[in-house]
């Protein structure tokens, strides 16, 4: 009931921000999220001085699809035991929703401040315990959390500020302000949920970009191109998320003055996680003695890839955007658009995990001229 | 798939990459109040070419603008106005349009009117030459070509042209004098 209370208060908080601001503005949005690599042009570019850009954003992301020759059996990240177990768990589903606030500040024309702060709705279902529980069938589990992910702070400096042309580099700070040690009820009572499924990674992380837009046709034809690197330090459960590459390029077109559609093919690659603990691995019908305890292979604790963690993941994401304040002639709507982005996926592999689906982007963008710019 | 984050590597670099070469030099500095502003050499609406230095001995506005630009379209009837009321007085108006249409910048200087050059800077050449990455800009210069203000985003009115052009007339004798 609490948890419903705040994600309605964030909403509703989210709400009073956009429409209750008066004065000048002006607009355009950043993913921090796994869940969301769209390229969002107010969210990459540097706000000029004294310009807030403030972009709220809602991302869907289901991952649920068994491509080809996989069976959805992944390990299981015993943090409490420290301890992979191959073969541990068959996941069925989970669905990622995220609700973002992501402001932009611009402190002189080429540098500017980007802080996004994530609320992360997750919804996990999977059968835990492989060759142990119910004959060795496992058993079905459900797991839930919400909660404020992992701030992002962004120190974002134009390379290249010019009309036509702009080249914007960023360096940021994931800190670990989400929560990372949600326990779930397990087949041998209360346990920690595996990272993957948690709301924080529970350490810091760094992340590095690059964007570029370059107007081909003014105010008609633009492209863009953008490049990031992310990489998180190992938390305290001694689990470290891979490193992530993203790459985006597109183009905008400008229809008719209140209307920009967007084309762009994404590219994600991640590199397997990493568990520092010892090596099991659950029990199959030609073991002796199944169904039972996990069968110890290295008791050692040392720095493990997890196997069906990393993937690459190439996408087309057409979408759209409306200026309201070119629509809708009101100081409300002026400075003020909507986007929508779809990101379908066109090639993936997710080593033996289940892929990513169609996932969806919806936000909005409002300018608030905060200082005189001169 | 695996040599997929090589080939998106390489996609990113070729599109840094194919940006027109003078794009990267670029950029260039807002010019300081106080220097002398670069001169510059554009064409106007009737194919005539023009330059900053032909109008040394007066004060010169340069407004950096395009038609899609509410703010810039806004307070060009304010330096319309202000360009009837003193150009007998050595006061000129130079609106600079950015990479537009010559027929579409026609069409619109015929619709409000105005009587002021524009001059067409088709490849954003001047603009960069003046740091302007963001419309409208206004650049007054004086007499001697020295930039007297530089004004980003804030809307110019009748009594800020006015009250501009007063203290540039009023202090330049004596910045002359000073530098003699």
């Amino acid at each position: 009931m609490a948890r419903k209370r705040f994600i309605l208060g964030f909403i509703l908080s989210l709400a009073f921000v956009f429409f209750s601001w008066p004065g000048p503005q002006t607009a355009q949005a950043s993913c921090g999220s796994v869940t969301c690599f769209v390229v969002i042009g107010s969210q990459q570019q540097v706000s000029p001085k004294g310009l807030l850009t403030v972009n709220a954003f809602y991302n869907y992301t289901p991952q649920g699809t068994l491509l080809n020759g996989t069976d959805g059996v992944i390990p299981a990240v015993d943090l409490d035991n420290r301890q992979l177990i191959l073969g541990h768990h068959r996941e069925l589903r989970t669905i990622s929703q995220m609700y973002t606030l992501d402001l932009n500040y611009g402190v002189t024309d080429r540098f500017g401040i980007e802080v996004a702060i994530p609320y992360k709705r997750l919804r996990h279902q999977h059968i835990d315990g492989l060759g142990e529980a119910n004959g060795g069938a496992g058993e079905r589990t459900n797991f839930s959390d919400n909660g404020i992910g992992d701030v992002f702070i962004n120190a974002k400096y134009n390379l290249l500020p010019t009309l036509s042309s702009m080249v914007v580099t960023g360096f940021g700070v994931y800190l670990p302000t989400g929560d990372h040690d949600q326990k779930t009820a397990g087949i041998g009572g209360a346990e920690t949920m595996e990272p993957t499924a948690q709301i924080g990674r529970g350490q810091l992380g760094l992340q590095g970009s690059i964007y570029q837009t370059y107007e081909i046709i003014p105010h008609r034809l633009n492209q863009f191109a953008s490049a990031s690197y992310r990489h998180t330090f190992r938390n305290n459960f001694g689990y470290q998320f891979g490193d992530q590459f993203d790459f985006g390029f597109g183009a905008n077109v400008v229809t008719v003055p209140w209307l920009v559609l967007t084309n762009q093919f994404n590219y994600r690659y991640m590199v397997h996680d990493s568990y520092s603990g010892s090596l099991s691995r659950s029990l199959t019908p030609s073991d002796p003695g199944f169904p039972d305890e996990a069968l110890v292979l290295d008791p050692n604790i040392s720095n493990r890839a997890v196997p069906t963690t990393g993937s690459t993941y190439f996408a087309y994401t057409p979408g759209l955007q409306v200026g309201l304040g070119e629509a809708i002639k009101t100081p409300l709507t002026e400075n003020t658009s909507l986007y929508f982005y779809s990101q379908i996926p066109i090639a993936r592999d997710f080593n033996g995990n289940l892929a990513q689906g169609v996932s969806y982007v919806f936000g909005i963008t409002k300018l608030f001229q905060i200082m005189n710019p001169s | 798939m695996k040599r997929l984050p090589v080939l998106m590597i390489g996609v990113f670099v070729a599109i840094l990459g194919v940006l027109p070469f003078d794009v990267w030099s670029m950029g260039a500095r807002v010019p300081t109040v106080g220097t002398q502003a670069e001169d510059f050499r554009l064409t106007d609406l009737d194919g005539k070419s023009q330059s900053l230095s032909q109008y040394r001995g007066k004060i010169v506005l340069v407004n950096f603008w395009a038609t899609w630009c509410k703010p810039c379209t806004t307070e060009m009837p304010a330096m319309q106005a202000m360009y009837d009321r003193l150009r007998d007085k050595g006061f000129v108006v130079l609106a600079v349009n950015e990479l537009e249409d010559d027929a579409k910048v026609r069409e619109h200087i015929k619709q409000y009117g105005h009587t002021f050059p524009v001059l067409m800077d088709r490849d954003n050449k001047v603009a960069n030459q003046f740091g302007v990455f963001g419309l409208p800009v206004s650049v007054f210069i004086d007499q001697e070509g020295r930039v007297q203000e530089y004004i980003k985003g804030g809307l110019l009115t009748e009594q800020k042209i006015d009250e501009t052009v007063a203290r540039i007339q009023k202090q330049e004798p004596v910045k002359a004098a000073a530098l003699r």
